[in-house]
């Protein structure tokens, strides 16, 4: 897995984008088809399902009751601070961690109240999209 | 010269004939279906004139209305492309009695062509080496066991009016052939309306290899080597090049080809343009295929090699003016490659892929050359034939034309429907391609060994990151707030506060 601190993402044209990463230009061609989203980069084709909290609540009805709830990177980055540690109670909306992609840093928050039974996440280490990176019981 | 000429085609292939009738400053009208009326061939006519419904049955199949059409808009000769009524030789003689130039051979050349077995027997009258087989329509299977004690499985079974394919069947032994048989028999009935059929012995991996002939109305006729058509799947070409890598490695046999194709046209009473189709053994022997009497989809890549064009010939030899250049005045410069872009997918079996086009980019650079017929926005529509475009190169040699097309190849993108652009790029990949071992089952047998087309590693994350990019620029879009450039990160916190 590698690191994308450094990517850069341009959109050039529409549904096209100039990715540069340590030096290399890459262009991506995007089309959409169901759900997912195919992406085209030299001839390769990557399906990539999209994951969005707010489609899944729309469609699964709100993720804030009973159970376990996994907080998964919904793209590939880098954890550079942990904001709690297993075992803390939180809120809903409260900061768990930050992950770093694409030059910004982004905070994953707790999708209900409850406790962080598992924190999977360690600071520095890279992460791969889909990753389970804390559960909130 | 005529000053009018109409083009009873649609798709890339009209476009390419109106190129050069403009250059020839030459009006053009085309004909156009329902289903075309925003097609790139209408816009760039001179004139138009609507033929019909969407289906070609009712639009460019009807001789009566293409003629109206020519009539109406005063077109003085007819160009017919190539499939359609390209090779119909009732339409040739419509026009003739019409009094409008058919650009193409006589409607009595078509005709003796047009049947497989009238086609062999010239060949052979004309003492060309031909596939062995029965010269004559069969009257049954005994028929075909008695030719198989002669020569032996396997065979070809094919029908009589065949195309494209339809109603052949390939007998390996004495007990599959009553099947075959009637399976062909029944085939050919449903696709020609005749259940005719007739035998050859099967050259095991034959490699595929035309000549491109051009002939005048007063007997002087040449050819322009040739081309290697090998690449095929479900024997409809998809990748050609000229010269033949085989042809080219050996002394004489281009030559030898040229003459024995210009000795059959010349059985036929043919002018204008024509190709001779080959069979080709791996001994280097070769065997008359069948004659097509039109231009042919991949006529480009000759005129890349010789720098000729052949549809200003055509048109020159049409109306009537002799043909001036000797065959000596022929040469074959440098090697060229074509590859047919169809809409379909080639991740699904090939499947058509009709639809509209949201985003077209073109190879462009040095040695491009794109017969197409699409533009951003227009929908390829479901009636027809779904080449989109023919993309050729040319280069000093072969391994630097395939280096060419796979740069041509990269920078080629459509968006909205499928194409096999990608397919393409692995087949130049291949190593047995690149040695130009080629024949005609090179495609199917390159499906089945098909080496899985690993992406380097680092694409996968990239692929993830420029998803989850577009993917927030749409909901960012779709919620109205400023299109900023965000990350799916920023994405993910706001949408947790929404929540």
């Amino acid at each position: 897995m590698k690191e994308n601190n450094g990517a850069e993402i341009v959109a050039v044209e529409p549904g096209v984008y100039s990715v540069l990463l340590e030096g290399r230009s890459y262009e991506a061609r995007v089309e959409e088809s169901n759900g997912s989203v195919i992406v085209f980069i030299d001839g390769h084709r990557f399906e990539v399902e999209i994951r969005d909290p707010r489609r899944r609540s729309r469609h699964g009805g709100p993720p804030g009751g009973e159970g376990r709830l996994n907080v998964a990177a919904p793209m590939p980055g880098k954890v550079v601070r942990l904001l709690v540690a297993e075992g803390d109670s939180v809120t809903a909306g409260q900061g768990l961690l930050v992950v770093e992609a694409m030059k910004m840093q982004n905070e994953m928050k707790a999708p209900k109240a409850g406790r962080v039974v598992t924190l999977a996440a360690r600071q520095g280490a890279t992460v791969a999209a889909g990753e389970v990176l804390a559960v909130i019981e | 010269m005529f000053r009018k000429v109409l083009i009873a085609n649609r798709g890339e292939i009209a476009v390419r004939v109106m190129r050069t009738l403009r250059e020839m400053d030459i009006a053009t009208v085309a004909v156009y279906s329902d289903a075309d009326r925003a097609s790139l061939h209408v816009r760039m006519a001179d004139e138009a004139e609507w033929v019909g419904p969407s289906p070609s049955s009712e639009s460019y199949l009807r001789i009566d209305r293409i003629l109206d059409a020519a009539r109406k808009h005063g077109a003085e000769a007819i160009h017919p492309g190539y499939g359609f009524l390209s090779e119909n030789a009732d339409f040739a003689g419509a026009c003739a009695d019409a009094g409008i130039v058919f650009i193409g051979p006589s409607a009595d050349s078509i005709r003796r062509m047009g049947s497989k077995t009238a086609a062999r027997q010239m060949a052979l009258a004309a003492g060309a080496p031909v596939v062995p087989g029965a010269h004559e329509p069969l009257r049954g299977p005994a028929e075909v066991r008695r030719f198989a004690e002669q020569y032996g499985y396997p065979l070809l079974l094919k029908a009589v009016a065949g195309g494209g394919g339809k109603g052949m069947r390939r007998v390996d032994e004495n007990g599959e052939l009553d099947a075959a048989f009637r399976d062909a028999a029944s085939e050919a009935e449903r696709s020609f309306k005749s259940a005719e059929l007739y035998v050859e012995k099967l050259i095991e991996r034959p490699r595929h290899i035309e000549i491109q002939l051009l002939g005048d109305l007063h007997g002087h006729m040449i050819h322009f080597g040739e081309r290697e058509c090998s690449i095929q799947r479900r024997h409809q070409k998809v990748m050609e090049e000229c010269p033949s890598p085989l042809v080219a490695a050996r002394p004489g046999m281009r030559e030898a080809m040229g003459d024995a194709a210009i000795r059959i046209a010349r059985s036929a009473g043919y002018h204008n343009a024509g190709t001779v189709e080959f069979l080709v053994d791996a001994r280097g022997d070769f065997y008359f295929l069948e004659m097509n009497t039109r231009l042919q989809v991949e006529h480009p890549i000759t005129e890349l090699v010789t720098g000729h064009d052949l549809v200003r010939l055509q048109l020159e030899v049409a109306c009537g003016e002799p043909l001036r250049l000797r065959q000596e005045d022929i040469s074959w410069r440098g090697s060229a490659v074509e590859c047919r872009v169809y809409a379909e997918d080639p991740y699904n079996n090939f499947f058509p892929s009709p639809g509209k086009l949201t985003r077209l980019t073109r190879p462009l650079g040095p040695g491009i050359r794109l017969d197409g017929c699409v533009y951003e926005g227009w929908t390829v529509p479901i009636d027809y034939d779904p080449l989109l475009a023919k993309l050729a190169v040319w280069s000093g040699t072969r391994e630097d034309a395939i280096a060419r097309m796979l740069r041509a190849l990269r920078e080629y993108d459509v968006a909205g429907i499928h194409t096999n652009i990608t397919f393409f790029r692995q087949i130049l990949e291949d190593a047995e391609f690149r040695a130009g071992r080629l024949h005609t089952r090179f495609v199917d047998e390159f499906l089945e060994r098909r080496p899985q087309f690993t992406p380097p590693p680092e694409l996968q994350s990239i692929a993830e990151m420029v998803a989850a990019f577009h993917h927030q620029r749409g909901a960012a879009r779709a919620d109205a707030s400023p299109p900023a450039a965000r990350s799916r990160w920023l994405a993910m916190g706001r949408d947790e506060v929404l929540r």
